[in-house]
C-alpha cells in the first residue's frame, strides 16, 4: 500500500527542512518530493552495510551483533584513551548514550564540528553570538550577507526557505525586498545571484572585518587607501550597505572559519555584528553542515558544559580544542582506539589523521559503507536515523525538531547499539 | 519510613518548630508508616525547598555554557558510582543542577522562561536534571498571536491560544517578559513605558499584561501570570513597577492565590535618574505590597562574584553588554520573543552593586507578610542558587548584615534603608519564603508542606533550632543549610550527610487547560495561516511530543464549564 | 639545594598528565613518597614510579631549595611545573603541553621545544625555552579574559600562533618568528619578537609589542619613527577597533604588507 507522509524532516544539511513529502510502499521509500537533490538522494539511501563484521587476520568477516558488541566493548575497555567521534548525522538520543559510554570508559567525545565550525564555536567563546532563528530573518531581513559560503551548492533550499528568496511579514515581496551581498575569494553561484559581490584575497578576511569595524565605528579616515587589495572607497560602500539595512543577517561558512585566521576571523565578525547593533539590527549565523551537528553541540553542552572535544579520561569533563579535539588527538597519536559513528573520517579528515586511525583499533557504527569501513576492525550496521529510527535533531539556528520513523527496519538504532556496547562494557568490568 | 524526633517547621499547617515524627508511605506523608527509621532527634526538619523562579533549562542555558567554558571549568566534580560528572558555577551542567539543589534540601525547581517554539529543547534539558521535580513557564509577552488577539480584544481566542501554547510547550504557566519589547527588539528598538505602543502591532504593554492576566484567570490556571516588568534593570524603574501592579488590582483571582507574581523584584525597585544617583526604592515597593493583596514577588537577590545574566529581555542584555564591555549573545525567536545572555560580575566596591545587594534584602525584610515573598537569586542572573544559604543567614542575622556592609561601598548606607532594619527572619518565615509560599504561589498543592497526603519531599539539616541562635550563629546556619543532613524526595533518601546517595528521575509538571471547541477551532484557523506564511517550521512539527516528558505530571485547568478538547 | 631527578625511560604515545611534578609538591616528600604521587595516562591512574625512574637527594627541603631535573622524551608529558611558586624545574629535552601552567614563581627551563600553552595563565616566575614553543604560549584558557598576568617567558627559537593571547601582564621575548596573531587582545603585557609577526596586537587595548618585521592590521594608526635600544622602529597605536592605546613597534613592514 502506498502511503504519503507529510512534513518529513530532511536529514542532509543544517537547514533541516521539515516540509518534505515521502511516499512509502511496502516498507520502502519510493519517492521524495520537495527536497533538494542532496536531500533527496540522502533520504533515498544507498549501499547499506548488510551485517556486522569483525576484522580477523586483516579481513572483515561477518559476525553476529552480539559478537560485534562484545568485540567493540573489548576494544574500548582496553584502550587508555579512546576517541568517540562523529555524532553529527545521528540523533541527540544517540549522543546521550555515547556520552554515558564515554564517561564510563574514560574516553573523548568529539563531533564533526571539529572539521567545520569548531573555530566558530571558539570565536563565540570570545565574544558571544548575536543571532536569531531563521524565521526571524525570513520575516525581517532586508540585507542578507553570505560570507565565505555558497548555499546555492551546499544548502540548496536555504535561500528559498529562510533567506534571500523567502518572503515574510515585513518582506512581503521576498527577493525584491532584500539586498544580497556576497563576500568570498571566488565568484560562486551564490555570488552571481547577489546584488553585490566583494572579492577578497585568500587569508585577508580578518583585515577586511577590522576595516569594516573601523568604518562602522566612525574611523574610516584612519584606514589606508588600500586594505589587502580592496579600496577604502569600496569598503565604505559595503559598510554603508550594512549600516543602512533595517535588519541585516550575515551567514558565514568554511571560507571564513578555515582560511588563515580561523577562529579569529569569526571572533572579529561577531564583534562587527555586535557593533552594527549600535546603529541598526544585525544578526549572524554559521552555515552548519551536517543536519544535526548543532544538536551534537547542544547535547554535549548540557551534559558536560562544553560543546565539543570533551575528554572524560579523568572522570570529570575537560575541554580544550587544539588539545582534546579529534584532529589534534589523531595527528599527535594521543588516542589509542576510536569509535566512529555516523561519520566518515577517512574521507573528511586530513591525511595524517586518517593514517593514525588506520593504525589503531577502530569501531564503526553506520548504516552505510564508506571509506572508513576499509580500515575498521568492528563494523556495526545501524538503522538510518530520521528514516528508520526517530529522535531529535537541531537546525543550524538551534531550533530542535523531532525526526520521525518512516519505515520499519531489522537494523538496531544507534541508541540500541550504544546501549548494547555499554552493557558489554559493564559486563567486562564486572568480570575483571 | 519514619522520621523521628525532628523539630518540624510546617507553617502551612500551623506547625512552628514542634518536636514530632513524620511518616511516609508510597512517596507521600501518611498517618503512620513502617520501614526505615531516620533519627532526626533535635534536628531542623522542613518540607523540601521549592524554587519558583530559576533558569535551569533551555536554549539560553546552553548559550551560556557554550560562551563560557571559563565558567564550566569551575565547580568540576568527577563522576561517582551514583552521580554523573558536574561542571560549572553560574551555568552548571544539567546533572550539577539536580545534585546541587538536592544538597541544599531543594526538591522542586521551575524554569522561568521558555519560548513555545524552543520548548522541546527546554524539556530535553529538564529530562537530564536528576532528582528534583520541575516545570517550565511559557513566554507569551511578545507573541504575535497574543498581540493580535489583544488588539482585536478577543479574549476567547486569546484563552484558546494560551491553552494551546501551554500544551504545545508542555508548559506550566504564563510568563511575560518586558511585554512588547521582545517584538520591538526584532528591529532593534524597545518599548519605553507600559503605554508605549509596540511597533507594527498597535497594542501597549499595559494592554498585553492586562489581557493575559484576565485570560489566566479565565483559564483557572494553577499559577498566576508571572511578570518581568518593562524597564527592568533601569534606574527609576520602581514607578513602572507600581504603575504595572496598579493595572491588575481589580482582577479577581480564580483560585486562592495572587493575581500576579512579580519576578525578581530587586531588579525593578530602583530609584534615581541614572547610575550616578541610583538608589533603592525597596521601601516604597514593600509598602505597596503591604497595602495590597493581589501580588507576590521573588527577590532576585544578588550575590557578589560571578553571575551569568540571561533573559528574554533582549534589549536589557544589549545594554548590559555595552555597560560591562562583556561578551554578548542575543537570540531572537520568530513570532514569539527575543533573548540575550551576558556574563557578569557583582562587585562589593561597586556602588550600584552594593545598593542592589541591599535592595533584595530590604524587600524581604520590609514586606511584612512572608507569604508574599519567595527567596531567589533569579539564578544565575543575580548569582547561582547554591548561595541560598548565604541569603538565609543574612535574613536571619542583623549582625551578619552589618559585617557584610562593612566590606561594601559606603553608598549602601546612604542609598538604602538596610542599615536601619532590625528585623531578623525566624525559621518559620524562612520555611515560608523557601517552601510554603513558592508552592502556594505556583499552585502546587502537594508541595511546600507536610500535611497528610503531601509529597514526601523533606529536608533535614544538621542544625539544632533549640540550641542555635541564628542571629549570632549565622556561620553555622549557612554551613548547615549548605549541606542537608538528609534530603528525601518522593519518599526516597537522595542526600545523606550532604552527599548524593540516589538520583531518581523527578516529575515534570505541565498544565492542560480546556477551552470551548469553537474558540479553539477559530484560533487554530488563524494560527495555521501564521505557520504557512511566517513560521520557518511546519505546524505539525511544532508541538513538544510526549516522548520528551518521561515522567509527566499533568495539572488540569480550563474555562468553565470544563470541557475537554482533543 | 636538593636535586630530584625524574627520568622517563621510554616514549609514551598516550600523553601523561603530571601536574604534581613541581617543587611545591615534591620538595617536602621523601623519594619513596615521590614515587607514589599520582599521575594519569589517559584514563589510567598511575603512580609516578610506574612510568618514571626517580632518584636524587633523599632529604626533604623547602620548594625554593629544590631543583627537579627531568630527562627523556617528555614531549607527551603535560602540565610539568603547574602552579609552581619557587625552585627550579629543568627539562632536558622537549616538554609536553601546558608546562608551567599557572606558574607563580621559580624557574622552568626547557632545553628542547615546548608544547602548546606554555605558561598558560602564568602569574610570576621565569620560563626559558632553548628551542621553539607551540601555540598559545603565555595565553589563557578558552573563554577567559586574561592569559598570562605576570612573570617572564623567553623563547630562543620560534613561537607558534596566538602568542600571549589575552595577555594581562608580564613579558614574553621571542628570538625567532611568531605565528599568527601574537599579542591579540593584549591588556597590558609586553611582547618582543625579534623575527617576523603576522597581524600582531589584534584588539589590543594596552601594553606593547615589538617585532622585527610584521604585517600590520589596517586598524592601527602609524605615529612616528622612534628609536629603541639603538634601532629604529615605526610606531603604531591600536587596535583602533577597540579604541586601544596599545603600542606596536615594527622595524620593517607595514599595514597590509
Amino acid at each position: 500500500m502506498r502511503l504519503q507522509i507529510e512534513d518529513v524532516l530532511c536529514t542532509f544539511c543544517g537547514c533541516l527542512c521539515d516540509d518534505i513529502r515521502v511516499e512509502v510502499d511496502g516498507g520502502r521509500i519510493e519517492k521524495v518530493r520537495g527536497a533538494c537533490r542532496l536531500g533527496s538522494s540522502k533520504i533515498m539511501g544507498h549501499s547499506r552495510i548488510k551485517s556486522p563484521m569483525i576484522r580477523v587476520n586483516g579481513e572483515l568477516r561477518e559476525a553476529s551483533y552480539e559478537e560485534a558488541y562484545r568485540k567493540a566493548a573489548e576494544i574500548l575497555v582496553s584502550a587508555k584513551h579512546p576517541l568517540l567521534y562523529g555524532w553529527a548525522s545521528t540523533t541527540c538520543e544517540a549522543l546521550k548514550k555515547g556520552i554515558l559510554l564515554a564517561e564510563e570508559i574514560g574516553g573523548v567525545v568529539d563531533t564533526t564540528a571539529t572539521v567545520c565550525h569548531g573555530p566558530s564555536i571558539i570565536g563565540i567563546e570570545e565574544k558571544g553570538l548575536v543571532g536569531s532563528t531563521l524565521g526571524q530573518i525570513k520575516n525581517r531581513a532586508d540585507l542578507i550577507v553570505f560570507w565565505g559560503c555558497n548555499p546555492s551548492e551546499a544548502h540548496p533550499r536555504h535561500t528559498l526557505r529562510y533567506s534571500s528568496n523567502a518572503s515574510g511579514r515585513f518582506i512581503p515581496e521576498g527577493r525584491k525586498d532584500r539586498k544580497v551581498l556576497v563576500i568570498d575569494v571566488r565568484e560562486t553561484r551564490t555570488a552571481r545571484n547577489a546584488d553585490r559581490f566583494l572579492r577578497i584575497q585568500p587569508g585577508t578576511d580578518y583585515e577586511m572585518i577590522s576595516a569594516l569595524r573601523m568604518i562602522i565605528g566612525g574611523k574610516a579616515e584612519s584606514l589606508p587607501e588600500d586594505v589587502a587589495g580592496v579600496s577604502r572607497k569600496e569598503l565604505v560602500e559595503i559598510a554603508e550597505m550594512m549600516r543602512s539595512a533595517k535588519f541585516g543577517a550575515i551567514f558565514f561558512g568554511l571560507g571564513l572559519t578555515h582560511s588563515r585566521g580561523r577562529y579569529k576571523n569569526v571572533d572579529n565578525a561577531l564583534s562587527l555584528v555586535s557593533e552594527l547593533n549600535s546603529h541598526t539590527k544585525f544578526v549572524i549565523m554559521a552555515m552548519r553542515g551536517h543536519y544535526n551537528v548543532t544538536g551534537a553541540g547542544q547535547v554535549l553542552a548540557w551534559s558536560s558544559g562544553y560543546p565539543m572535544a570533551v575528554d572524560y579520561a579523568r572522570g570529570a569533563p575537560y575541554y580544550n580544542p587544539g588539545e582534546t579535539s579529534c584532529c589534534d588527538l589523531l595527528s599527535r597519536r594521543d588516542v589509542d582506539a576510536a569509535m566512529i559513528i555516523a561519520s566518515d573520517p577517512a574521507s573528511n579528515l586530513p591525511r595524517g589523521c586518517v593514517e593514525a586511525l588506520a593504525e589503531m583499533p577502530v569501531i564503526q557504527i553506520d548504516p552505510f559503507e564508506n571509506p572508513t569501513t576499509f580500515f575498521a576492525d568492528v563494523v556495526i550496521p545501524s538503522a538510518i536515523a530520521g528514516i528508520e529510527a526517530e529522535g531529535t535533531a537541531y537546525r543550524m539556528d538551534g531550533l530542535s525538531l523531532r525526526l520521525r520513523k518512516l519505515v520499519d527496519t531489522e537494523y538496531p538504532s544507534d541508541v540500541e547499539i550504544l546501549q548494547a556496547i555499554l552493557d558489554n562494557v559493564r559486563r567486562l568490568r564486572d568480570d575483571n | 519510613m519514619i522520621i523521628k524526633g525532628g523539630i518540624v517547621y510546617d507553617p502551612a499547617n500551623g506547625i512552628f518548630g514542634e518536636e514530632m515524627d513524620i511518616c511516609i508511605e508510597n512517596g507521600r506523608i501518611a498517618e503512620d508508616a513502617g520501614g526505615e527509621v531516620i533519627d532526626a532527634r533535635g534536628l531542623l526538619v522542613m518540607p523540601g525547598g521549592v524554587d519558583a523562579h530559576s533558569h535551569i533549562a533551555g536554549p539560553k542555558l546552553n548559550t551560556g555554557r557554550i560562551m563560557r567554558p571559563d565558567d564550566s571549568r569551575m565547580g568540576t566534580e568527577p563522576r561517582t558510582g551514583v552521580c554523573r560528572p558536574s561542571t560549572g558555577y553560574t551555568v552548571p551542567n544539567c546533572y550539577a543542577i539536580g545534585y546541587r539543589y538536592a544538597r541544599l534540601g531543594y526538591t522542586t525547581a521551575f524554569e522561568a522562561a521558555t519560548p513555545i517554539i524552543e520548548a522541546r529543547h527546554t524539556h530535553e534539558e529538564l529530562e537530564e536534571i536528576p532528582i528534583v521535580d520541575k516545570g517550565a513557564l511559557t513566554l507569551f509577552g511578545s507573541n504575535w498571536t497574543v498581540m493580535e488577539c489583544v488588539r482585536e480584544n478577543d479574549m476567547e481566542k486569546l484563552a484558546a491560544y494560551v491553552a494551546w501554547g501551554l500544551r504545545a510547550a508542555r508548559g506550566y504557566g504564563v510568563k511575560i517578559v518586558n511585554p512588547g519589547g521582545g517584538e520591538a527588539w526584532g528591529f532593534g528598538s524597545n518599548v519605553k513605558s507600559i503605554h508605549d505602543p509596540v511597533p507594527h502591532f498597535d497594542v501597549t504593554p499595559a494592554q498585553i499584561i492586562r489581557a493575559l492576566a484576565e485570560v489566566n484567570e479565565r483559564l483557572r490556571l494553577p499559577h498566576s501570570i508571572h511578570l518581568h516588568f518593562n524597564n527592568l534593570g533601569r534606574p527609576g524603574n520602581y514607578t513602572t513597577a507600581i504603575e504595572t501592579l496598579e493595572l491588575l488590582k481589580d482582577i479577581k483571582p480564580s483560585r486562592m492565590r495572587q493575581v500576579v507574581h512579580v519576578a525578581h523584584m530587586q531588579f525593578s525597585a530602583y530609584g534615581g535618574t541614572g547610575w550616578k544617583d541610583f538608589e533603592s526604592k525597596a521601601s516604597v515597593i514593600a509598602d505597596y505590597f503591604n497595602q495590597t493583596d493581589h501580588a507576590t514577588m521573588d527577590l532576585g537577590q544578588i550575590i557578589f562574584g560571578p553571575a551569568t545574566t540571561m533573559t528574554a529581555d533582549a534589549p536589557l542584555e544589549y545594554a548590559n553588554a555595552r555597560i560591562g564591555h562583556q561578551k554578548w549573545s542575543n537570540h531572537d525567536i520568530e513570532l514569539e520573543e527575543s533573548s540575550g545572555v551576558v556574563p557578569w560580575v557583582y562587585m562589593r566596591k561597586m556602588p550600584v552593586n552594593a545598593v542592589q545587594w541591599a535592595i533584595g534584602l530590604e524587600l524581604a525584610l520590609l514586606t511584612k507578610d512572608p507569604w508574599k515573598v519567595v527567596m531567589t537569586t533569579d539564578h544565575p542572573n543575580g548569582g547561582p542558587f547554591v548561595n541560598y544559604p548565604e541569603i538565609i543567614a543574612l535574613l536571619m542575622s542583623r549582625e551578619k548584615r552589618e559585617e557584610e556592609m562593612k566590606t561594601l561601598h559606603e553608598v549602601v548606607r546612604s542609598r538604602s534603608t538596610l542599615p536601619s532594619i532590625e528585623r531578623e527572619i525566624d525559621w518559620s518565615e524562612i520555611v515560608i519564603m523557601t517552601r510554603a509560599a513558592p508552592a502556594r504561589i505556583l499552585g502546587l498543592e502537594d508541595k511546600g508542606h507536610l500535611g497528610i497526603g503531601a509529597d514526601a519531599d523533606i529536608s533535614i539539616y544538621n542544625i539544632r533550632p533549640d540550641e542555635i541562635d541564628p542571629s549570632k550563629d549565622h556561620a553555622k546556619v549557612k554551613a548547615g543549610m549548605s549541606r542537608a543532613k538528609y534530603t528525601i524526595k518522593g519518599g526516597a533518601v537522595v542526600v545523606r550527610d550532604g552527599e548524593i546517595v540516589a538520583a531518581p528521575q523527578g516529575r515534570t509538571y505541565w498544565v492542560d487547560a480546556a477551552v470551548p471547541e469553537r474558540d479553539m477551532d477559530r484560533m487554530l484557523s488563524s494560527l495555521k495561516e501564521k505557520f504557512e506564511r511566517y513560521y520557518s517550521i511546519r505546524m505539525s512539527n511544532y508541538m513538544v511530543q510526549d516522548a520528551y516528558l518521561s515522567n509527566p505530571f499533568v495539572v488540569r485547568a480550563g474555562v468553565q464549564p470544563l470541557k475537554e478538547v482533543i | 639545594m636538593r636535586t630530584i631527578t625524574i627520568k622517563l625511560p621510554q616514549y609514551h604515545g598516550v600523553p601523561v598528565e603530571a601536574e604534581r611534578i613541581s617543587p611545591d609538591v615534591l620538595s617536602g616528600l621523601s623519594i619513596k613518597e615521590i614515587s607514589e604521587i599520582e599521575v594519569w595516562q589517559g584514563n589510567r591512574r598511575l603512580r609516578l614510579s610506574d612510568i618514571f625512574l626517580i632518584s636524587g637527594d633523599p632529604d626533604p627541603d623547602r620548594p625554593e631549595n629544590t631543583r627537579i631535573v627531568l630527562e627523556g622524551d617528555l614531549s607527551k608529558v603535560k602540565r610539568i611545573g603547574e602552579s609552581m611558586s619557587a625552585g627550579v624545574v629543568e627539562i632536558i629535552g622537549d616538554a609536553g603541553m601546558h608546562a608551567g601552567n599557572s606558574m607563580r614563581g621559580g624557574t622552568l627551563e626547557i632545553k628542547g621545544d615546548a608544547g602548546d600553552w606554555l605558561g598558560r595563565e602564568m602569574r610570576g616566575g621565569r620560563i626559558i625555552v632553548e628551542g621553539n614553543a607551540g601555540n598559545y604560549a603565555g595565553a589563557g584558557y578558552r573563554g577567559e579574559r586574561c592569559g598570562m598576568r605576570g612573570g617572564e617567558i623567553i623563547i630562543k627559537g620560534n613561537a607558534g600562533a596566538f602568542l600571549g593571547e589575552h595577555l594581562c601582564g608580564g613579558t614574553i621575548e621571542v628570538m625567532g618568528d611568531a605565528g599568527d596573531f601574537p599579542g591579540c587582545a593584549n591588556q597590558g603585557g609586553t611582547i618582543r619578537i625579534h623575527g617576523h609577526a603576522h597581524l600582531p596586537g589584534a584588539e589590543m587595548v594596552k601594553g606593547s609589542i615589538t617585532a622585527g618585521s610584521a604585517r600590520v592590521l589596517p586598524s592601527f594608526a602609524y605615529e612616528d619613527i622612534v628609536e629603541l635600544g639603538g634601532l629604529t622602529y615605526k610606531k603604531y597605536v591600536g587596535d583602533l577597533v577597540e579604541n586601544g592605546k596599545g603600542e606596536l613597534y615594527v622595524a620593517s613592514g607595514q599595514i597590509g604588507k
